[in-house]
């Protein structure tokens, strides 16, 4: 599919997504009062008839409307309303409270999936409002900070929000819990002793009526075991004592949300039924996977080049050929060697298991297979797979791509952009004078500023941007989709946030700056000359005098 | 090699199913489409449409797309027109029941718009 239609389709999907929310509420509304009349009117068996057929709509639609979890209650109550329909008789007592309850959660769980989509309304600092555009908007990076000193909370909240965060503020407990019943932040920043009550208290008393509690980090200037007790009986994940180090607590925000910041899953589907195809490929997608399905074997290895597939699903017994020849063919080439590929099967011969393992296979699934039993054997097979994979591709210590694997990207992304004829902006950045900070104040802080360099450019780009450290402090970024214009403004606007950030060695308050040069594909056309030239922008912006962004000039290579 | 597919007569009754499944077969699929609201509809169109393919949803107001799909093929002409359903019910013997009605494939709700129009070249090339 062509790149603009695509763009199209998902637009007048995303409108015809939006209408049917507004009007749900409404349906699920005329399938209760079609419930009342049934229940209170002398038994109709042609209205039950049309109260089954308002249920099933709703069943096979919503999924399709990105509601999956209205779709799956609708299916409850069908399978109900179906066994009963058989029947052919009124309904017993026992049958119409199941009809009932199924109702009451249908409706509920509607008015939730609604309202997790409308937008939350935050105050924002003012550099955040600039970004957000660029910023993950459906990412919850709301922080709640309940601490007295306001000069601390104001210094600290401006800090933790050059790392993209939204950071409010609050001096007392009593602007807390009035914030809290408006909006739920994604954590909770909070001092054990205020003026108005005890942070611990008051920590206890939100979580105690939640299912899932919120994230808090406890902030206090004394150590002592009772404190750090009570501040663990209220579920405090983190204990910080002042004077805070930024970088640490900003370690701990992200952990507590970027828990699934993972990329979803992306699983290759090889089954030439259409049909369980994609049976197999919703359910997947239903848990937030991606798949890309493969009727006709003898087409599988596009997908596999564009694809990029964590895991393999695969069908044994194939036309054309049979899965096991398929893998022992993709398993040929270096770069599949680590996918796993998991067959689905009729077969429960062991015998002829072991024999399809040995050419290359990783695990067998029997069908007909359970929703919950194919979720979980691929979700951790992907997992350990990616663990595996990321010591392969990742540098230890900012968790950013490696240098091998950058370039990698650079190749893909460029070949990307041909295809789809859009721009790619490559951007080389190294910090300023960084020896001095580690011959100064040692390696350790070193460390921590590099480490602060690498979240903030994660934070502040988009997830299909790519951030990897070329070596030392000198970091790569992948911009696809992105012009001149847009990655200047982009990369200036994280320059600036970094020269913000202090950095801290004792008592000491430091900042740092980096430099940029830029490239933009297609004017330079591959890899090596995009790579040559955003360097060569890097040695005039540090030229030219440091902490600035240069663009690479077409003519001056 | 079947001769490329171009005229689908599509039946589905619900509206905003209808609206996706219009986008994603004419947009993305560049199929000609006639859209009906019924399975009575359908079997009144077909004979002036001349469809290749019938794509049916199987739970329908008046009558359902297994019922239309067998009075279409006793139409002078279309004795051996395909079909896909489309349904929310996907256990393997209502596939298999299908199938034997004379269906290429099943086509399982809730369907992803995005790969719709793939699902069912799909089923066709396989013919």
């Amino acid at each position: 599919m062509d790149e603009s239609k695509k763009k199209e389709l998902l637009l007048k999907l995303e409108n015809s997504k939006k209408n049917y929310k507004n009007q749900l509420p409404n349906k699920i509304l005329k399938i209760e009062q079609t419930w009342d009349l049934l229940i209170n009117d002398p038994w109709d068996q042609d209205r039950f008839i049309t109260f089954h057929r308002m249920v099933h709509t709703i069943a096979g639609s919503s999924g399709t409307f990105g509601l999956p979890a209205v779709g799956d209650v609708a299916r409850q109550l069908e399978i109900i309303v179906k066994g009963q329909l058989e029947l052919e008789e009124e309904p017993s007592v026992h049958i119409r409270e199941k009809i009932h309850d199924e109702l009451l959660n249908l409706s509920s769980i509607t008015n939730k999936s609604i309202q997790t989509d409308t937008p939350p309304i935050t105050v924002t600092n003012e550099l955040e409002q600039q970004q957000l555009h660029h910023v993950n908007k459906d990412e919850n990076n709301l922080i709640y900070f309940v601490e007295e000193d306001e000069e601390l909370s104001l210094e600290l909240a401006t800090q933790i929000s050059h790392y993209g965060y939204r950071v409010q503020t609050f001096n007392t407990l009593k602007q807390f819990f009035k914030a809290m019943k408006k909006d739920e932040p994604a954590i909770i920043l909070m001092d054990v002793i205020l003026s108005d009550g005890d942070g611990c208290e008051a920590v206890n008393e939100i979580q105690k009526d939640r299912a899932t509690s919120i994230p808090t980090i406890f902030i206090s200037e004394k150590s002592e075991l009772t404190t750090r007790l009570n501040a663990a009986k209220a579920g405090g994940e983190e204990f910080f004592t002042k004077p805070l180090n930024v970088t640490d607590l900003v370690d701990k925000l992200d952990k507590f949300v970027q828990a699934d910041d993972n990329e979803p899953f992306r699983i290759l589907i090889v089954d030439d039924s259409v049909s369980m195809a994609q049976h197999f490929s919703l359910i997947l997608q239903q848990t937030g996977m991606e798949t890309a399905v493969v009727t006709d074997p003898l087409t599988v290895m596009e997908p596999l080049d564009n694809f990029r597939p964590d895991l393999i699903l695969m069908d044994i017994y194939m036309p054309g050929c049979s899965g096991l020849e398929l893998a022992k063919v993709i398993r040929q080439q270096e770069a599949f060697v680590s996918v796993p590929i998991v067959y689905l099967s009729g077969e429960t011969d062991l015998k002829k298991q072991l024999a399809a393992m040995s050419l290359g296979g990783d695990d067998f699934l029997t069908k007909p297979i359970q929703p919950e039993h194919l979720v979980l054997s691929v979700t951790s097979r992907v997992k350990r797979s990616r663990i595996l994979r990321n010591f392969m591709i990742r540098d230890g210590l900012t968790g950013l791509y490696n240098h091998t694997q950058t370039k990698e990207f650079l190749d893909m992304e460029i070949a990307r952009a041909k295809r789809d004829n859009t721009q790619l902006a490559f951007a080389m950045v190294d910090m300023d004078k960084f020896k001095l900070v580690n011959d100064t104040y040692g390696h350790p802080t070193g460390d921590r500023v590099i480490k602060s360099l690498a979240r903030l450019l994660k934070q502040r780009l988009r997830k299909s941007d790519i951030v990897g450290r070329y070596g030392g402090e000198e970091f790569a970024v992948i911009l696809p989709n992105t012009n001149a214009t847009t990655a200047e403004k982009i990369l200036n606007e994280i320059r600036i946030a970094f020269g913000k950030i202090s950095h801290k060695y004792k008592d000491i308050l430091f900042n740092k700056t980096f430099s940029c040069g830029v490239a933009v594909y297609p004017g330079f056309a591959d890899g090596t000359e995009l790579n040559n030239a955003a360097d060569n922008a890097l040695y005039e912006a540090k030229e030219g005098g440091r902490n600035r962004v240069v663009f690479a000039t077409e003519t001056s290579t | 090699m079947n001769r490329p597919l171009d005229r689908i007569l599509y039946a589905e009754d619900e509206p905003d199913i209808q609206e996706v499944a219009v986008l994603a077969l004419e947009t993305v699929g560049e199929f000609n489409l006639k859209l009906c609201n019924t399975g009575k509809e359908a079997v009144a169109a077909a004979p002036e449409y001349k469809p290749d393919l019938l794509l049916f949803d199987v739970m329908m107001p008046e009558m359902d797309g297994p019922t239309a799909f067998q009075e279409i093929r006793t139409l002078p002409g279309m004795e051996s027109i395909p079909v896909i359903f489309m349904t929310a019910k996907v256990q393997p013997e209502e596939i298999a029941k299908y199938k034997e009605l004379g269906a290429l494939d099943v086509i399982p709700k809730p369907f992803d718009p995005m790969n719709l129009a793939q699902a069912v070249r799909d089923c066709w090339n396989k013919q």
